[in-house]
């Protein structure tokens, strides 16, 4: 892939404080790419430094293979969106969405062609006399995006734009955003604390962890192919077994222990290991089944498990249980419910089994 | 005893205070204003007008044209504190700024005194330092002398209000403005000072209103006619034991105060609406 964008060992500190150790990340023209992770991990230090705010140790910033490690921010071809919109109160909305074009000295009325266009394709035409003020917080967002949308960038960069909306104006506005970054073909870097949000909207998702990339996919990749423990706890597999494996070829053979079975598991994209491992697998696409019935037993492939159904809850959709396994408890999604006390069989796909060198000691 | 009349009783020695010590002179002193040989008459009035209107003239000129100087430089301060991108420059702004707020008045009119006399320390260095011959120097000791004195010991006042509404603006407003190409005296005017206005303006009515009552700054640098009020009532009261012309000279900047006071009371109220 072409990279437009492109991050080349980038390193930033705060004083004593390094937040990021070195990100090496290329952006396609036209990508959708998302920073994810948690809050501190660098995410929206990333951002701030490739939209010229921080500025890196160590490292280059490239745009279309111009160097802008050390331009200002207004020279780079970018707009960002912030978090808290960062509109201008004292300015209508046509004022704030035009600000950008007064600068570039556009003439009056072509400024007011383009900021009636922004107004239209964001569905804002009625409020251009409003103050930012007088806006719910969706249309402030819409505001703010037609603000940065404007100057027509060729990088949008934005900033956990969704954080501050309700849960409900939030999905829709997810595929606002991403609908409109199609039609347009502007490149965007999002960044978000939010899994799904990433998931539905990017093309490419970048997990952060402590300052560094731990790992860059597709939305799928990352979801069924996690390369760490921190990615697959990251992407939901939730659940929790301190295993011993032993490798055999290209499989790994996971020792039986007082509540599993001995397995072996295939695995075709990571090197097989001997040693302490730690398995995670999330609650869905269990197979569960009542102790005395072995259909679950006569099937082969993936980790077979046996336990205690501790809860029985029904969050839509699936029953959801809690299953103990020893002192254990893992949280198994089921279409049917199994009664409390029940004694039951669990089988783990192959392929839905995550299985990493075990650093915990 | 009921709750309201303790509520009452515990705020009556605050309410004697305020009766006897501030509504009962000023109350006095607004009637002595009118009391001519012990009958109501505007003939303090008329004899203010007519030895003293171009004192007024001159007050309210130095006091307006203080005050809008005091606004641009505290603007000038305030935005560099907020935007300059030296941060040992700031620093040392900071810290330099407000030592002028721990200066009586009548200390800064005699350190400017000595400094701005034809014969005091700038001229001197200005002579040592052969920018002007002693022949070409001028003393300041009159009106700018004032409006040198105002704007440097209230500039300070004004600076750490406006500062301080400008430091308590989201970031990310003067942030989003640069992400767009605006240069810093743009986002100066255009962005922060719009929205620090309601405070810049009422830092600027409060240095008004003390300007308007300084006695010692026009006394220690400005000893000719015209001067502002303040010396006209004290020379009043001293030279002559004229209590009625004082009086009515008070009333007089009393108005032009309650004038400011006015514009400070609707901003206000208008900020809680």
């Amino acid at each position: 892939m072409n990279a437009y964008l492109e991050i080349a060992s980038t390193r930033v500190r705060y004083g004593e404080v390094e937040v990021l150790k070195g990100i090496d990340l290329s952006v396609g023209k036209g990508e959708f790419v998302a920073l994810l992770g948690s809050s501190g991990c660098g995410k929206t230090t990333l951002l701030r430094t490739i939209a010229g705010f921080n500025t890196p140790t160590a490292g280059t910033i490239r745009v279309d293979g111009r160097d802008v490690t050390r331009q200002p921010p207004d020279k780079r071809g970018m707009a960002l969106v912030f978090q808290s919109y960062a509109l201008w109160p004292h300015m209508t909305v046509d004022q704030n969405i035009g600000y950008g074009l007064k600068l570039r000295r556009m003439p009056a009325r072509d400024a007011s062609a383009r900021v009636a266009e922004m107004k239209s394709l964001l569905g804002l035409d009625a409020l251009g006399q409003r103050k930012p003020g007088a806006l719910s917080g969706g249309q402030r967002q819409r505001v703010a995006l037609g603000r940065a949308l404007a100057v027509n960038p060729d990088i949008l960069l934005l900033d956990e734009p969704l954080s501050n909306l309700d849960a409900r104006i939030r999905l829709t506005v997810r595929h606002e955003i991403s609908a409109l970054q199609r039609r347009l073909g502007i490149t965007a870097v999002h960044v978000t604390h939010d899994r799904e949000e990433a998931m539905v909207m990017a093309d490419r998702i970048v997990i952060l962890d402590g300052g560094k990339i731990a790992q860059t996919g597709t939305p799928q990749e990352v979801y069924n192919q996690p390369n760490s423990d921190f990615v697959a706890a990251f992407m939901g597999a939730e659940n929790i077994l301190d295993v011993d494996v032993v490798a055999r070829g290209d499989s790994m053979e996971i020792a039986a222990g007082p509540h599993s079975l001995r397995a072996t598991v295939h695995r075709p994209g990571q090197a097989a290991f001997t040693g302490k491992a730690i398995a995670r697998f999330r609650s869905e696409s269990i197979g569960v089944a009542d102790a005395s019935d072995d259909t679950l037993g006569t099937k082969s492939g993936g980790l077979l498990l046996k336990g205690i159904v501790e809860q029985v809850s029904y969050p839509g959709g699936l029953w959801r249980h809690v299953i103990h396994l020893g002192d254990n408890s893992v949280i198994v999604d089921a279409e049917r419910r199994f009664e409390q006390g029940a004694q039951v069989h669990l089988r783990v796909p192959e392929d839905r089994l995550y299985i990493f060198p075990a650093h915990r000691a | 005893m009921p709750i309201p009349l303790i509520g009452l009783l515990l705020v009556t020695p605050a309410l004697i205070i305020v009766l006897l010590l501030f509504i009962v002179p000023l109350f006095s002193s607004v009637t002595g204003a009118f009391d001519v040989d012990g009958s109501f008459g505007l003939g303090n009035f008329q004899k203010a007008f007519e030895l003293y209107s171009s004192d007024m003239i001159f007050t309210v000129v130095i006091v307006l044209l203080s005050t809008f100087l005091i606004g641009l430089f505290s603007i000038a301060i305030g935005g560099y504190l907020t935007l300059g991108s030296n941060p040992r420059a700031v620093a040392i702004l900071r810290w330099l700024y407000r030592w002028p707020l721990f200066v009586p008045f009548i200390v800064v009119g005699q350190i400017l005194r000595t400094f701005l006399a034809k014969n005091g320390l700038m001229n001197s260095m200005l002579v040592e330092g052969g920018i002007l011959t002693a022949a070409q120097t001028v003393s300041f000791l009159d009106w700018r002398g004032i409006v040198i004195a105002f704007v440097w010991k209230q500039t300070p006042f004004v600076t750490l209000l406006l500062s301080g509404a400008m430091a308590s603006l989201d970031r990310s407003m003067i942030e989003s403005a640069r992400n767009l190409g605006a240069s810093r005296t743009r986002i100066l005017i255009e962005i922060i000072l719009p929205q620090v206005l309601p405070t810049l303006l009422v830092g600027l009515i409060l240095s008004f209103v003390t300007m308007m009552s300084v006695l010692s700054v026009p006394l220690m640098i400005n000893a000719q006619s015209p001067t502002m009020i303040t010396a006209s009532m004290a020379f009043r009261i001293n030279a002559y034991g004229d209590y009625g012309v004082a009086n009515a000279l008070g009333f007089i900047s009393l108005l032009i105060t309650s004038a400011a006071a006015w514009i400070y009371l609707r901003q206000t109220m208008k900020e809680r609406a």
